[in-house]
């Protein structure tokens, strides 16, 4: 019998924190909630999860960045995937895609997802990760 | 001869000469006035003036040259004959010098007089035809220099700037503010421009002289002259053309669009804001919703229950904020129709505490407010200013700590309404103080993440204050509370 994996799912909304804690654990995973990219990074270094999902969009607009960031520079965390959860990429205008190396460097999120979750679709894309890892 | 009857004066003391060449003078189709003496000649020779006039020399009360140099001076065209049988050398010198045309030795036959009036009066229209032409060409070269004069300054007075180059690439005209838009020191005249122009301005030139049957009227390229917004022009060159239609050179027109730049960033950044903001809600019930449909995902009574409660706050949110979104655009169009009466505020803020009652009670807040301690009323519209303090104590309410305060005060600070409200609630950091009146800005932190609002409430009340010519300020320790002050004039003029 596997553990289950465990997911970091930070949203500083707390209604879509929890509705798509319902939907991932629904999957069989263990899902941990943060609200805020401060308390996500505090999570992050207690439980150590195998994957993290974070919104884009919190305390600043690019907070979910920055999480992202200090996740994939710790060691434990630059051998798991993290994905940027957002709405913003076609309907705020926001920049968004890293269009110079620089960024590229900087924006190191193994994908984005689009909101609201489709959870077939973000199970097909973490478990890939999972089978890479093998 | 046409129609026109030269006037001729005849003057001379003697009655035979001047009937004599009336008779004539008029058969030859002369208009003729006769005087019998130098006074009376001066006067109708500088009454109205007279083609030609024949003088005698020698009269007893006036001297010819006197009258003589008196029509003259009155009338400088009036071409005038000395008649004389005592003709000298010294008096036709002195004659000719005060302006006569010619002398006429007495007697004279009729057809010496005839062939001298006859010349006289050619040499009266060259006169006239020279004079006109002067005075035109006076007036005409005074309305070209004034003309450029007035050009001149008209173009440097532009605060756009504009800079005209011909067809082979010479400045012939620019005014001060183009050379800010070139970021040149000067320009000299008839300068060879083009290879200081900058290459999309140079690329507009070039369209207009390599296409010479051009049917573009107009090129427009904006260009960012200083990074991140802080000089943006718009250039925009038309070609000139001669009358043919040949192009003969192009003017530039330049223009500081910065501020429009910076509105146009302002504004899109407003429209991503908003709709983050208002997608957030939608989002949240729309999930909701999902997960009451999901079969895999089963509810308990109390999650749906919880659900649909968080559902029903969260879809009031949204109409809260597109109510918000509506008065603020209401206010920016000005369509506020305002109904300017009595409003006494002291009354506004005891009625709006009466409606807060129950968020009042459920956080055990204790509120200092006495609606007699200072009565004042102002002329205002009652909804604005009732939106104006429900929004902030509402803010002082929400933001407050349990078992807090609140302290509401009126009083008079020179001509304005002083409304105090002190809130022993969260505070604000030093540099959230800033962004207070900002649209869609909510300070948050971990003790904001619970508390809902649109962030547009204060960014109303400072609408509205300001639409008021009051003043809001802000006094904010972190953790200690927040402190608004409120001025609002006692007499406002609409």
């Amino acid at each position: 019998m596997s553990m289950k994996k465990k997911i970091l799912l930070v949203d500083d909304d707390l209604d879509l924190l929890e509705q798509n804690k319902l939907l991932i654990e629904s999957k069989g995973y263990e899902v941990i909630i943060a609200n805020s990219g401060k308390e996500g990074f505090e999570t992050f270094k207690k439980v150590k999860p195998d994957a993290c999902v974070v919104d884009l969009i919190m305390e600043e607009h690019d907070s979910g960045f920055i999480l992202c960031y200090r996740i994939k520079k710790d060691d434990h965390g630059k051998n798991i995937p993290v994905f940027i959860l957002t709405s913003a990429t076609y309907d705020t205008g926001f920049k968004f895609g890293a269009s110079t190396t620089e960024e590229k460097e900087w924006i190191k999120a193994d994908a984005l997802l689009n909101k609201p979750v489709i959870i077939e679709e973000f199970v097909q894309k973490l478990e890939a990760f999972f089978e890479l890892k093998k | 001869m046409n129609t026109y009857k030269p006037k001729v004066l005849i003057v001379d003391d003697e009655k035979g000469l001047r009937v004599g060449a009336q008779r004539l003078l008029t058969g030859e189709g002369y208009e003729v006035t006769t005087a019998e003496n130098g006074t009376d000649a001066v006067r109708l020779g500088t009454e109205a003036e007279f083609d030609l006039a024949v003088i005698d020399l020698k009269m007893p009360d006036l001297d010819g040259l006197e009258v003589l140099q008196q029509i003259k001076e009155k009338f400088p065209n009036t071409v005038c004959f000395i008649a004389t049988a005592f003709a000298s050398y010294e008096t036709a010198v002195e004659a000719t010098r005060l302006g006569a045309h010619s002398y006429i030795p007495k007697p004279f036959s009729p057809e010496e007089l005839l062939s001298n009036l006859k010349d006289g009066y050619q040499r009266r229209l060259v006169n006239l035809e020279a004079e006109k032409w002067k005075k035109e060409r006076e007036e005409s070269l005074l309305e070209v220099a004034f003309e450029k004069t007035r050009m001149n300054i008209i173009v440097n007075s532009i605060a756009d700037g504009v800079l005209v180059v011909n067809k082979d690439g010479l400045a012939v005209l620019h005014n001060p503010a183009a050379l800010r838009f070139l970021e040149l020191q000067r320009i000299s005249v008839e300068e060879y421009i083009l290879d200081k122009l900058r290459p999309e301005i140079l690329e507009m030139f070039k369209k207009f002289i390599d296409e010479e049957n051009n049917e573009h009227k107009s090129y427009t390229v904006q260009i960012e002259l200083k990074p991140n917004r802080e000089f943006f022009i718009e250039a925009t060159a038309s070609a000139v053309r001669h009358p043919g239609n040949n192009l003969a050179g192009v003017v530039i027109v330049f223009k500081d669009i910065t501020e429009l730049k910076k509105i146009e960033l302002i504004k899109s950044q407003f429209v991503s804001m908003v709709s983050h903001e208002l997608k957030a809600p939608i989002a949240a019930v729309y999930g909701f919703l999902k997960l009451f449909n999901d079969d895999s995902i089963s509810l308990t009574p109390e999650q749906r229950k919880d659900y649909q409660n968080r559902s029903m706050i969260r879809l009031d949110g949204l109409l809260t904020m597109v109510n918000d979104l509506l008065d603020i655009s209401r206010m920016e169009m000005q369509t506020v129709h305002r109904e300017i009466k009595r409003v006494c505020v002291h009354e506004v803020i005891a009625s709006i505490l009466e409606l807060f009652q129950i968020d009042i009670n459920k956080k055990g807040i204790h509120v200092i407010f006495d609606q007699d301690e200072y009565k004042q009323c102002i002329k205002a519209d009652s909804d604005e200013i009732t939106r104006l303090f429900t929004n902030l104590i509402s803010n002082a309410i929400k933001y407050n700590r349990e078992q807090g305060t609140i302290t509401i005060k009126l009083s008079l600070s020179d001509d304005y309404l002083l409304v105090t409200i002190k809130d022993s609630g969260i505070g604000l950091k030093p540099e959230e103080k800033n962004k207070l009146f900002t649209e869609f800005f909510r300070a948050k932190n971990d003790k904001t993440k619970n508390i809902s609002g649109t962030g547009l409430g204060l960014s109303i009340v400072k609408r509205i204050v300001d639409s008021y010519s009051g003043k809001i300020e802000v006094e904010s320790d972190y953790g200690e509370g927040t402190t608004f002050k409120v001025f609002l004039p006692t007499i406002i003029s609409n």
